[in-house]
């Protein structure tokens, strides 16, 4: 990592993101104060940045990483020994999953080694969007992870409404949080349903699936997609939405019984707890992990609240939700069903807002502007260069590009090949925000 | 005698099975009477946003509930009669998808579902995106939508296999 990253990192800035720049590399800083500074530190070639003592992400950033810009990763550590085999897993893996290949170093059931594969399904996202128009641009992010349309069509609103200085009204800030809220909880039901799952819990799994579509039914119901695509975009929304508060009261009644119910078998069912307590345990402290994996292993961060956007300077206040420090399958579970209560708080408090009027936005100007959003999965980030109305460059990182390197430490630490499939889905991160 | 047909039976097949397909012809034999009361399904991921893997998750679920038609899911592109290709199909996913294909016995189809591997969705002409699944492997139906729901992937399935009228509707 480059040195100033680090100083910076000492001083209590946090490093957004590392990209290549104009034939220089530029850093993304989140200082101390909430705001955005980007420090250049020249040409290179730099360290690449921290992994942590994680070196197996081999393909990963590699994209956004050109050679020219940083040195070459260091190779990784063989585990080898008497016994020791690989098993691999993927690209074509299990029922239905994304493409990433696993290969796990295995003595007998036990996993010492797991090393990721991916790049498969890279779709070159950056450079389409390089000379763009803005809205197809939008289209493009809204099509980055599909589980988490809002969070990026909103991330990249906001980086072209800072880009552009368009202030938005109250009513397009009340119905943004409310869409992201409503994807939150859909995402987090999917992620709990494939715990239970893999779990064998598949009474559970049922309810927490059907509790699902239910969600994702109602999100046609108000905005005609079942991924809320097409309705956030820069200057507020970009089309006008029935009014359905009425839908959404009762809708978050049943959902918030019916999860409360599973919740309860669940935290009941002694052989479910026991496969979660301790699997996938993310060993140490000092991780810079985002999200329901960082708020399980120690690391309370949460954009929502730390750098509060849309309507959330009214949704979050007071006692900070707490958070969990075992790091382990359990901790994740722990701090997604609560959360899964608190965005059904944050939707009652927001209702369905109905914003009246689209406001068109004049995208004639240029700049740059960065976007900073808490999605399902964790911190989002966009840096969007307008000019002209067109994107020149549009910088993306996601959170699970972020959080996939926690996963084989996790995965490597004292769990067994029946223990895998649980680790993986209790983590859930999309492989899509990973090879953008 | 016994023996060099039991090893015939055992290479290729039982010799009655064998005349009753010779006789139709494999590629005269409609999907319909195939795979009517049991279709096999291997997913492929080959450049997805998620969302049609979402989707596609959705299936198995009370709702949809797949198997009551005697769909399933199948790890293994040995045990599969049809592959489900979501995605941009990515360069780097084309030799997976031809040795996929190749790895499923005949007679098998395949269905690109979602507009991404219909034409590309928003990444056409993307770099390192092929965008056309057909160009790749012989396509049998495509499903559009971006993601296609569960139901148009039921009813896509149902009728591909001849039973579009059975009622792809909920389970209530």
């Amino acid at each position: 990592m480059p040195a100033a990253c680090e100083q910076a990192a000492r001083e209590g800035h946090k490093v957004l993101h590392i990209f290549p720049e104009q034939g220089s590399v530029r850093v993304a800083l989140w200082q101390k104060d909430g705001r955005f500074d980007e420090i250049d530190v020249g040409p290179g070639p730099h360290a690449r940045p921290s992994r942590r003592g994680f070196p197996s992400m081999r393909f990963a950033e590699e994209q956004e990483f050109t050679p020219e810009a940083f040195e070459p990763a260091s190779a990784e550590p063989e585990v080898t020994g008497e016994g020791m085999h690989v098993v691999p897993l993927g690209p074509v893996r299990a029922d239905v999953a994304e493409a990433l290949r696993y290969e796990m170093n295995v003595l007998g059931d036990q996993i010492h080694g797991l090393t990721l594969r991916n790049g498969y399904k890279r779709r070159g996202v950056a450079r389409l969007m390089q000379g763009s128009e803005a809205l197809a641009a939008l289209e493009i992010s809204e099509r980055v992870t599909g589980t988490s349309t809002v969070a990026h069509a909103l991330a990249f609103s906001l980086a072209v409404e800072d880009a552009l200085g368009l202030a938005i009204g109250e009513g397009a800030s009340v119905l943004r949080s409310a869409l992201a809220e409503l994807e939150r909880l859909h995402s987090h039901l999917g992620d709990l349903a494939s715990l239970a799952a893999s779990t064998g819990m598949v009474v559970a799994a049922a309810d927490l699936y059907r509790l699902r579509e239910s969600i994702l039914r109602f999100a046609e119901h108000w905005t005609g997609h079942r991924y809320l695509r097409g309705v956030v975009g820069p200057g507020g929304w970009r089309r006008e939405l029935p009014d359905v508060s009425p839908d959404l009261a009762s809708l978050l009644e049943e959902a918030e019984g019916q999860f409360l119910a599973v919740r309860r078998a669940l935290d009941h069912t002694n052989s479910f707890l026991d496969r979660l307590h301790g699997a996938g345990r993310i060993p140490g402290k000092s991780l810079e992990l985002v999200g329901v994996v960082g708020r399980s292993a120690g690391v309370a961060e949460d954009v929502r609240w730390d750098r509060p956007y849309a309507w959330y300077p009214e949704l979050c206040f007071g006692r900070r939700p707490s958070g969990f420090a075992a790091g382990d399958a359990y901790g994740r579970y722990f701090v997604r069903c609560e959360e899964i209560a608190q965005s059904i708080a944050m939707l009652r408090r927001s209702g369905a807002a109905r914003a009246a009027g689209t406001q068109p936005p004049a995208y004639g100007g240029g700049g740059v502007g960065y976007g900073l959003v808490e999605s399902p999965r964790g911190r989002l980030f966009y840096r969007v260069a307008l000019r002209g109305g067109r994107i020149e460059t549009c910088r993306i990182r996601t959170a699970s590009s972020i959080n996939w390197v926690a996963v084989p430490p996790a995965v490597a630490n004292h769990n067994i090949l029946q223990d895998f499939p649980i680790i993986d889905a209790s983590f859930n991160l999309a492989v899509a925000s990973l090879d953008l | 005698m016994f023996y060099p047909r039991w090893i015939a039976n055992l290479v290729k097949g039982p010799a009655v099975l064998r005349r009753r397909v010779a006789s139709r012809g494999t590629k005269a034999m409609s999907p319909a009477r195939l795979f009517a009361r049991s279709l096999a399904i291997r997913h492929l991921d080959a450049g997805s946003c998620n969302g049609c893997e979402s989707e596609i998750g959705l299936l198995g679920s009370p709702i949809y509930d797949l198997s009551r038609f005697g769909f399933s899911f199948t790890p293994s592109p040995r045990h599969a009669d049809l592959l489900l290709v979501t995605g941009v199909v990515t360069d780097a996913m084309v030799p997976l998808i031809r040795a996929t294909y190749d790895a499923m016995p005949g007679p098998k189809l395949v269905v690109a579902a979602g507009s991404c591997a219909i034409d590309g969705c928003v990444f056409r002409g993307a770099p390192g995106v092929v965008g056309d699944l057909a160009e790749i492997v012989p396509v049998d139906a495509w499903i559009p939508g971006c993601p296609p729901s569960p139901d148009n992937l039921l009813d896509a399935l149902l009728s591909l296999v001849g039973r579009g009228a059975a009622g792809a509707g909920e389970v209530g």
